[in-house]
């Protein structure tokens, strides 16, 4: 077979030191300093990406929504294996997500989980996957995430996988996996494992909600005389995160240096009782 | 146009009917009797049977003194008279005039029409014995110039594809080779005949003073010297089909095997009328008792592949509380089918040519209907009653309130404030007075200690306190 080379460099597992990372079908994050990192510009297609979270609550699932938001605006599907809490429609509506393109599956058990984001994965191409592998009840053997990063790669899909952060010491098929770390004011992104950079890079996103608040106390009075049931304050954030271009972050580094592996340790959680 | 006829012959019907819902047949013996009253005999046994000396012919006595094991059924020409009827029906996808011709347990295909379709008829007759085999029936596939060659042709393991080749054939063959009544065969063999050709140069006056008219007039079927128009046979509306399973099955997911070449069979009969189905009814009978099982599908289809993978899917979470002796399938409706174009010129990135039922389908037939759900907004001021999930038929349609926590708590979690800090608030939340759901909140975006952001909210009535509701995820 003549053309057997050139086409076995083309598979997707294979990465050449050579070949540009523009090569690599890609989904925007819509995060540009993110996008600025991750080979291609972009969440992987056609591989899988693992998020490790330690703690619910730090913008893990809003670090996905322009991508859920992008993807069903283009009459992409997104699925949503056994998430954790209900998604809450208002809010991820009002992130820009078409809730006609959502699906929610939900399963019994381990077994019956990994079997439905498989086939979510293979079963329509295109669109994105998500799967929350965690808990005690998932322990999703390496085989196991071979065969989702291969039925990834069959139906060319975004496949994003959150699981806790014990599973960084497993080794992993997926094309990155990320460890997502709350700080104070931002969101610390690890890249544990990617193809075609170099691991260890971090990237910092900000956290929604990043100011402190008065206390709730005083809070608490105030409120009595603002009664608007769907109003917040002009000029806060959504709460999903937001881009990490405000001169407090990047300030302190030059335009290249998201990109650069950052040397620094994570920045400790700001002090508070 | 040239006519070829290609003829089906099923020399093993009654024992196939037996047999094909026997995962073993290697393994355990079976055989079919007569049913004769008085002194039942073999019709015929498969290959398990044959091997412990079982042999077709033997009284049913000695067949079980030679094999202790050995289960015998009755013939049921009912069963048999069925089943050509299903097998008519699955030729029609490669022939557009079929014929059954139940005593002889033959089916007839005029297949000339089809060869520039389906390749010659000599082929076809390989692909249609082989593809009968996959659903457990042993058919002998013979073509010829007109039906009695086929007929002839199929028994001798022939092709003969024109008229030039019947009697170069003709000239060959035994006696034997011909489909008359053995007293014919036998008064031409006491007149001294042993071959075809001795009885074709007879004059055929003398022929049917001798053996009758029907002899001479067969000779001329088979030749072609006079026509044989061959009655054609109506379209089916609906189809039920059955098997015995002679090893007991116990394991739900040992039942596929059988199911398989249900389906098969089904699939094939769907192609053959241009038909789909959207409920297949499947019914198994137990030891004691039976237990049902239906497949819906989201659009009429017949796609095996897919119709096999669904069932696999649903027979994981169905358990089976004895072991079943009898599988049947019924599709009662059959539905006009458009048949989905198959790759050609169909662009994979197209959403519409990407639909999502087959995935549906899928997970709803091993996850169950209610695992599979999407969401949508419900006017309502109150978080909770806000939103509700949907069928993936209904509209989604929904409020924007983008400042809103991704993740909603099922029900709002009492919690002491002094261990949050205060980051955005308040929201106030007042309403449900009109539904007995009267309440008032003021909702704050609050931090714990270890960094997660939470919806909290403190409730003034009707239970006053503070609660988490949800989570910035």
């Amino acid at each position: 077979m003549p053309n057997a080379l050139p086409r076995a460099l083309q598979h997707p597992l294979l990465w050449q030191g050579s070949r540009r990372h523009d090569r690599i079908p890609t989904l925007p994050t819509g995060h540009a300093r993110l996008d600025r990192t991750l080979p291609g510009g972009g969440w992987p297609l056609g591989a899988l990406t693992e998020l490790l979270v330690p703690r619910d609550g730090v913008g893990e699932l809003s670090l996905l929504l322009p991508t859920l938001a992008r993807v069903t605006r283009e009459g992409g599907w997104a699925v949503l294996v056994d998430p954790p809490w209900t998604p809450y429609p208002p809010a991820i509506h009002g992130q820009g997500i078409d809730l006609e393109r959502l699906v929610m599956v939900s399963t019994q058990d381990a077994k019956a989980s990994l079997w439905a984001c498989e086939q979510a994965l293979r079963g329509v191409r295109g669109g994105v996957v998500l799967s929350w592998l965690r808990g005690r009840r998932h322990r999703a053997g390496f085989a196991h995430l071979r065969r989702l990063q291969l039925a990834a790669r069959s139906g060319r899909k975004g496949a994003f996988l959150f699981r806790g952060p014990e599973a960084a010491g497993q080794s992993t098929p997926a094309a990155l996996r990320l460890h997502l770390e709350a700080g104070e004011r931002d969101l610390h992104l690890t890249l544990l494992k990617c193809r075609g950079t170099h691991q260890g890079v971090r990237v910092r996103l900000h956290r929604a909600h990043g100011a402190p608040c008065p206390a709730p106390e005083a809070a608490g009075r105030r409120s009595a005389a603002s009664a608007r049931p769907d109003s917040h304050p002009p000029g806060r954030p959504s709460d999903g995160l937001s881009e990490g271009s405000s001169g407090r972050h990047s300030g302190t580094r030059s335009g290249k240096a998201s990109t650069q592996p950052d040397t620094r340790g994570p920045v400790p959680p700001a002090g508070h009782a | 146009m040239k006519q070829t006829w290609l003829a089906l012959q099923f020399p093993h019907l009654a024992l196939d009917l037996l047999n094909r819902g026997n995962a073993r047949p290697r393994d355990l013996p079976l055989a079919v009797s007569d049913g004769d009253a008085r002194r039942p005999a073999l019709l015929d046994a498969n290959p398990a049977a044959r091997r412990l000396g079982v042999r077709a012919g033997m009284p049913v006595s000695a067949a079980r003194g030679l094999a202790g094991a050995l289960q015998v059924s009755d013939r049921d020409p009912s069963l048999e008279a069925r089943a050509l009827d299903r097998l008519a029906a699955w030729s029609y996808q490669y022939s557009s005039a079929v014929s059954v011709l139940a005593e002889r347990h033959t089916l007839l295909l005029e297949s000339g029409g089809s060869e520039r379709l389906l390749g010659d008829s000599a082929a076809l007759a390989e692909r249609l014995a082989s593809e009968l085999l996959a659903l457990g029936y042993h058919a002998r596939a013979g073509t010829g110039p007109t039906p009695e060659a086929a007929q002839l042709a199929a028994r001798r393991g022939l092709q003969l594809p024109d008229r030039d080749a019947l009697h170069g054939a003709l000239r060959e063959l035994p006696l034997e080779a011909l489909l008359i009544e053995p007293e014919q065969r036998a008064a031409l063999e006491r007149m001294g005949f042993r071959h075809v050709r001795e009885v074709l140069r007879l004059p055929r006056k003398a022929l049917a003073r001798r053996l009758g008219t029907a002899m001479v007039d067969y000779l001329d079927r088979l030749t072609g010297a006079r026509p044989d128009p061959q009655r054609p046979w109506r379209l089916p509306e609906a189809f039920a089909s059955g098997m015995d399973l002679p090893a007991e099955v116990s394991s739900s997911q040992a039942l596929i095997f059988p199911l398989r070449r249900l389906v098969g069979e089904l699939c094939g009969v769907l192609r053959g009328c241009d038909r789909g189905v959207q409920t297949l009814d499947f019914h198994f009978t137990l030891r004691r008792g039976e237990e049902r099982l239906q497949l819906g599908l989201q659009q009429p289809g017949r796609d095996e592949q897919h119709l096999v993978q669904l069932l696999k899917e649903r027979l994981e979470r169905f358990r089976l509380p004895q072991p079943v002796r009898h599988v049947a399938l019924r599709a009662d409706e059959f539905i006009a089918f458009d048949a989905a174009p198959t790759g050609l010129f169909v662009d994979p990135g197209d959403p519409g040519s990407n639909p999502l039922e087959p995935l549906l389908e899928r997970l709803r037939a091993r996850l169950g209907e209610e695992a599979v759900t999407g969401l949508r907004g419900v006017e309502d001021h109150r978080p909770e009653y806000s939103w509700a999930r949907r069928r993936l038929d209904e509209p989604a349609e929904c409020r924007a309130m983008p400042h809103r926590p991704v993740w909603l708590f099922p029900r709002p979690q009492r919690c002491r404030i002094e261990d949050y800090r205060v980051l955005a608030g308040p929201e106030r939340i007042e309403s449900g007075w009109w539904d007995g759901g009267d309440c008032r909140r003021d909702y704050f975006v609050v931090r714990d200690r270890e960094g997660s952001t939470l919806w909290a909210y403190r409730e003034y009535k009707p239970r006053p306190g503070w609660y988490l509701h949800g989570l910035f995820g």
